[in-house]
């Protein structure tokens, strides 16, 4: 497995997590009644912390993790070995692809539901939804694409 | 127009080149490992420029190392 596929499964593993917070969280505010601007707002903030973070957190535990790995395997010093090259790059281009496509239809049914006559926080709530299921869709395709060929 | 098959010859001339080791190709052609890999397993039709680098690796023309499949002939 390349330096790449490491990278991307351990941030779809991050966002997977994410989502299932997400989820976990607004599920838990509709049941408590506590579907509010406030909290809401304060769940977005969260989330957007977190997949920044996670993202940071995936490449910094990929290298090191990577290097402990290979040096316990062939006793080795580790090589940096992320260097992106061209299949790399279309792979990475591919999953972007889905990333947009699966955000804008979020998008559209976000708008849709002020359609229904349904307030502003179910809006956002879809939103950041479609948002966080992009990138894990979007990662998905990668390793798809990175065991399948293409 | 349907997409058709690009193979290639890397697996045998790399054998010929005294046993080159894929990391050796990837090094002078300026890819992964793992590029070089899912070309061998026809898994990834490289770029028209990474094709004369490796084609140049090898000091054979282009036609050696890659074919050309079309659709309706590779069914």
């Amino acid at each position: 497995m390349s330096f790449q596929q490491k990278n991307i499964t351990v941030s779809l593993s991050i966002f997977v997590i994410i989502l299932g917070f997400y989820l976990i969280r607004i599920f838990q505010m509709v049941q408590n009644a506590s579907f509010n601007s406030t909290n809401v707002f304060r769940l977005w903030g969260i989330i957007v912390v977190l997949a920044v973070i996670g993202t940071i957190v995936a490449t910094i535990f990929t290298h090191i993790a990577g290097g402990i790995v290979h040096k316990v395997r062939t006793n080795e010093d580790p090589q940096i070995e992320d260097i992106q090259d061209e299949r790399d790059q279309m792979i990475d281009l591919r999953g972007t692809r889905v990333a947009y496509t699966f955000s804008s239809i979020g998008v559209a049914l976000s708008m849709l539901t002020f359609v229904f006559g349904q307030p502003p926080l179910v809006m956002f709530t879809l939103l950041i939804f479609s948002g966080v299921l992009a990138q894990v869709v979007a990662d998905i395709w990668r390793l798809t694409l990175y065991r399948r060929g293409f | 127009m349907g997409k058709g098959r690009i193979g290639n010859n890397i697996r045998k001339l790399r054998f010929f080149r005294n046993e080159m080791t894929q990391q050796q190709l990837a090094e002078k052609v300026g890819v992964t490992r793992q590029t070089i890999i899912a070309m061998e397993q026809d898994k990834y039709s490289p770029s028209l420029e990474l094709a004369f680098r490796i084609a140049r690796v090898f000091e054979t023309p282009l036609e050696e190392v890659f074919s050309y499949q079309p659709e309706d002939e590779s069914t």
